[in-house]
């Protein structure tokens, strides 16, 4: 190997190792307070935010000069924190809906942004080039500084979360109450939401403001799905945020012009899709296993219910009846004989070989199969059972309801 | 002004009024962010769209985007059906996954499209009286007017004609259903007009500024008035005024066209919300001070006539009373019983001793069964 | 466990839990609450009934402080409401959170706990242990680890009950605590109502049901935008009383009046201070 080939891959190692953990301690971040952002269904809030701080990043460098990262985040922040505060003024003042207000607060800061944006490109100004990164984000930007300005605000930020844990949750999960405990709600409210102010701020830089808002809700969405406790979601979240951070970092650090803003978020959505399909309990694919046992159980006690029926015509109770007539009895061509194993296997019915006699004495109709089928005695009992009840006795105590079916009355 | 100069501003003006009018109805029903969701898809169509037909002109274009964003409708809906996702999460889900796939395709093949990222967010309003439409050799202006100029009059003729459905469907799902016009075939039409309205406007504009033309002058409108007609005239106009103020602004800073309509937009939005004359911030500050004072007057009737007869009257029912019970301070106290008393609706004695007039009893009794 | 409220509760010499003078509240310049006096005595169940749109919810919402009041004055023990709020437990109304938030019946149960433990302190064994006797109390140990979306509404609704248990506070106010639970449900909250008149405590409920109100209650109020009046049911919940409220449309107001007082012999005012439990 040659010398310059060794160089070169050092350097792009060394640049790629920078981009990879900005990327991961920024994506843990914005993973982990997306959460809250999530289930508080402010997941929008975000977009404004990200978007509104674009004016910021770009006066930030009109009034100094400057384009170190710092200085752009600190007028990203502070642009971001008024957009918030411009949200609620339009939906107190205004009495318009939120979507409303988060609608023009991200459109409007944004096309401001712009303006300066083509503004001061529009100047005989050298420095500003590149600016225009913060649109779709560029790790190839990102310095070794930015990385610890990203973990050290990060951390901050991380303590800042495990010492309220109790008054986020509490905030997030049922305000008044939180109120009346006497907790001084819009201070913890003021301290959340500026934690998520500083998360997107400091992504800018390497995923854009247009997606950003993507990289707060895809992660906090997709751990959802895989748990039930806050802070595992919490925690998988940070997981799965960083995960797509370096892995959408690395990608476009080695393709040419790829933004990361795009690679990152399209991770993340994949993350999203495959959480939401296959997650064990939460996961679509699960949903469906589950109903169609579901329908089958359904069927088979309708199946049970006609048995008992004709036992009870019958002078004995034990009397085998073909399945041609439980097909005329439920109405259904297929899957008779499926929800008649089925009691089989749990001990409610038997099944006896056809009565051929009374087959060829044309007595009964042309049956599909010879298997005639009696229902047991605790096949009766849990027909009674069913009966009275109107659903029958449920394995254990409240069997879960549908995931995902919050009860929640008008 | 030259001929380009004021072709610009005819097409700002169009742009700005085909994107309120079906934004009045995007304010109304609740779904201002779909316009954010169905602007960023969109782009998703008119690439995967060029890449088949390989022709920026096509029209085919701009049919492929208008049913990526009748798509991404339906992706936020099915989304939030699974119940998995709240709405709001699920528009953010959507759309920035249909958006960021359409930037890489663009970014993987810069060369082969003839779009930059710089005119997916900004649109190329400077750029689209170069873009003629001829027939038989004959100048007949530039092509983006002639299309948003047809997307006006769609968006017209639709409200138009299915006014009353959108009406009814906007305030009354219910009723709308069971009048027989299905809320979701009303829904799919909107938003297809809504979809179709976002592409041509992108091309002007660009993705984001979208959002700004359709939310922002129908909830300054919607300051204003309460009647629908009036929201969509009064919507109409501030877009136009947007669009004419944006284009000066911008000829003046050399900057943005379309960021700066958009600024323009929250101008006069930011105006609408402070000086509105009913709804207005300043307004209501005015009111709530002359009607705290007409409030607190009512309010002491009632006081009075509740404790009138009872054996605590003497205390309850003296001025000296009302700063302890009430929270009033002595001199708020003093303003409200001398504009009570000046009304009619009660006597003050001497000893701070307050009594109801019958007018004042008739006062308290008509508010309370109200 | 501490309780540091007790001291409060004797300390008033009023005989009222909770005082509300003259209290007025606006939505949008929309009176709520005209005012309304009413005083809440202590050891005894309240019922606050009226029809929809009278101002229950905002009452208890005021007592807490979540809605500021336009006039009037609120007492909490002979305290104002920032302070006095420390005595009061809530039972908000079931539909008032997401069900689907991903937590624990235990953790949601300890959340009782964070107004004692303050900032930062995190809920220990201790406070845990708390949180399933109060679970035990409603009769939901079983599922103390269920997530709470797994919960039937009845079950959700004990849940919140205990969440309040744990605050162990003098004072109870619950915002319509039987709304479509089942009879189990219905049954384990008279139980635990009983258990509070027994030591004392107070309890005030929105409540919907008039059938129920004279058995399981000693004192109501009616309302409707005002007081219309309050007191002993015994004395206060008389048809003309009731007609006043609902303004004449109050289906089974036969029904309701016509029953006979509660056969406990339940003594009419609250129990003295310290009097030991039966």
């Amino acid at each position: 190997m040659s010398l310059p080939d060794l160089l070169h891959g050092l350097l792009f190692d060394f640049t790629l190792r920078t981009v990879a953990l900005g990327a991961a301690v920024l994506g843990a971040l914005a993973g982990a307070l997306g959460c809250f952002a999530v289930l508080r269904q402010q997941s929008l809030l975000g977009d404004a935010i990200s978007h509104a701080a674009l004016p910021g990043i770009v006066l930030a460098f009109v009034l100094t000069g400057s384009r170190a990262t710092p200085v752009l985040v600190l007028g990203a922040g502070i642009a971001g924190w008024i957009g918030t505060l411009a949200v609620m003024a339009i939906v107190r003042g205004g009495r318009l809906p939120e979507d409303t207000a988060l609608g023009i607060v991200l459109s409007v800061f944004f096309g401001f942004g712009m303006v300066l944006l083509t503004w001061v490109q529009g100047r005989p100004d050298a420095r500003q080039a590149g600016l225009d990164t913060f649109l779709f984000g560029q790790a190839a930007t990102v310095l070794p500084g930015d990385v610890a300005l990203v973990a050290g605000v990060g951390s901050v930020a991380g303590l800042i979360t495990i010492l309220f844990w109790k008054e986020f949750k509490l905030l997030t999960f049922d305000p008044d109450y939180a109120t009346a405990l006497g907790l001084p709600l819009r201070r913890v409210d003021f301290l959340l939401t500026g934690l998520l102010v500083v998360a997107i701020v400091l992504g800018l830089q390497m995923v854009g403001v247009v997606l950003m808002s993507a990289l707060v809700v895809a992660p906090a969405a997709a751990a959802r799905q895989w748990t039930d406790s806050l802070r595992t979601m919490v925690l998988l979240a940070a997981v799965i945020g960083a995960g797509a951070g370096v892995t959408g970092a690395a990608i476009s650090a080695t393709a040419r012009g790829v933004p990361t803003g795009p690679t990152i978020v399209l991770v993340a959505s994949a993350v999203v899709a495959f959480s939401l399909l296959a997650a064990p309990r939460r996961g679509l694919v699960a949903e469906m296993l589950r109903s169609a046992r579901v329908r089958r159980r359904i069927r088979a006690d309708a199946m049970l219910m006609d048995l008992y029926a004709l036992s009870r015509q019958h002078v004995e109770p034990g009397h085998p009846h073909p399945v041609a007539t439980l097909q005329a009895m439920s109405g259904r061509e297929r899957g008779v004989s499926a929800s008649l194993r089925s009691l089989e296997a749990r001990g409610w019915a038997v099944h006896t070989e056809g009565d051929r006699a009374e087959h060829a004495a044309g007595r009964l109709p042309g049956a599909s199969s010879d298997r005639h089928w009696a229902i047991t005695e605790a096949g009766r009992i849990r027909a009674r059972q069913l009966l009275e009840t109107g659903v029958g006795p449920r394995p254990g105590p409240g069997e879960p309801a549908e995931p995902g079916s919050p009860e929640v009355p008008a | 002004m030259t001929a380009m100069d004021l072709e610009v501003q005819i097409m700002a003006v169009v742009v700005a009024v085909a994107c309120a009018l079906p934004g009045c109805f995007l304010v109304l029903r609740r779904m201002a962010l779909l316009s954010d969701a169905i602007s960023h898809s969109i782009l998703l169509g008119i690439v995967l769209a060029f890449f088949w037909v390989r022709d920026l002109a096509s029209p085919v274009l701009i049919l492929a985007a208008a049913v990526t964003g009748v798509v991404t409708v339906a992706l936020v809906e099915a989304l939030h059906a699974t119940r998995r996702v709240k709405e709001d999460a699920a528009i953010a889900l959507v759309f920035p996954a249909l958006f960021s796939v359409a930037v890489l395709l663009i970014a993987r093949h810069a060369g082969d499209v003839h779009l930059d990222v710089d005119a997916v967010l900004l649109g190329e309003l400077a750029f689209a009286p170069l873009r003629r439409f001829s027939w038989n050799g004959v100048d007949l202006g530039p092509k983006t007017l002639w299309v948003m100029g047809a997307i006006l009059l769609l968006n017209a003729a639709f409200l138009g004609l299915f006014y009353k459905e959108l009406k009814l469907s906007t305030f009354d799902r219910g009723l709308s259903a069971a009048l027989g016009f299905s809320p979701a075939v009303v829904q799919y039409a909107f938003m297809s007009t809504v979809s179709v309205t976002a592409v041509g406007a992108f091309d002007a504009v660009g993705s984001i500024l979208v959002v700004a033309l359709m939310i922002a002058p129908p909830a300054a409108a919607r300051l204003l008035t309460h009647r629908l007609p009036l929201l969509l005239l009064l919507s109409a106009v501030f877009a136009a005024a947007s669009a004419l103020l944006g284009f000066q602004v911008a000829l003046w800073l050399d900057a943005s066209i379309a960021g700066c309509m958009a600024v323009a937009t929250g101008v006069l939005f930011t105006g609408a919300l402070l000086l509105a004359p009913d709804r207005g911030v300043l307004a209501r500050l005015v009111v709530r001070r002359r009607q705290r004072v007409e409030f607190a007057g009512l309010m002491l009737s009632i006081h009075l006539l509740n404790h009138e007869g009872t054996p605590r009257a003497p205390e309850e029912n003296r001025l000296g009373h009302l700063p302890e019970h009430l929270r009033w301070s002595d001199d708020f106290a003093l303003r409200v019983a001398r504009h009570a008393e000046r009304e009619g609706l009660l006597t003050r004695s001497g000893d701070g001793r307050l009594d109801l007039t019958p007018l004042g009893r008739e006062a308290a009794r008509h508010l309370m069964v109200r | 466990m501490e309780r540091a409220d007790r001291g409060a509760r004797r300390g008033d010499a009023s005989g009222a839990a909770i005082e509300v003078n003259d209290l007025t509240v606006a939505y949008r310049e929309q009176p709520v609450l005209w005012d309304v006096d009413v005083a809440f005595r202590k050891g005894v169940l309240t019922a606050i009934v009226g029809p929809n749109g009278a101002g229950k919810t905002t009452l208890i919402q005021s007592i807490l402080g979540l809605v500021r009041p336009a006039a009037g004055r609120i007492r909490i023990l002979g305290q104002p409401v920032r302070e006095g709020r420390r005595s009061v437990a809530y039972v908000p109304q079931r539909g008032s959170v997401d069900w689907d938030f991903p937590t624990s019946v235990l953790d949601v149960v300890t959340m009782g706990t964070y107004g004692r433990l303050g900032w930062i302190r995190r809920p220990g064994r201790r406070e845990r242990a708390a949180a399933m006797e109060a679970l035990g109390k409603v009769g939901m140990e079983a599922f103390e680890g269920r997530q709470i979306r797994q919960l039937s509404g009845g079950q959700q609704q004990r849940v919140f009950l205990a969440r309040a248990l744990v605050q162990d506070a003098p004072i109870y106010l619950m915002d319509e605590p039987f709304q479509g639970v089942d009879a189990r449900t219905e049954a384990a909250i008279v139980e635990v109502l009983g258990d509070l008149r027994a030591r004392g405590d107070t309890v005030i409920a929105v409540h919907h049901a008039l059938q129920s109100v004279p058995e399981y209650f000693d004192d109501v109020v009616l309302l409707n935008v005002r007081r219309i009046a309050s007191g002993p049911v015994q004395e206060v919940f008389t048809e003309a009383n009731l007609r006043t409220c609902y303004g004449g449309r109050v289906p089974f107001l036969q029904a309701v009046t016509e029953r006979p007082a509660p056969a406990t012999g339940r003594p009419a005012t609250g129990r003295p201070e310290d009097a030991p439990p039966p």
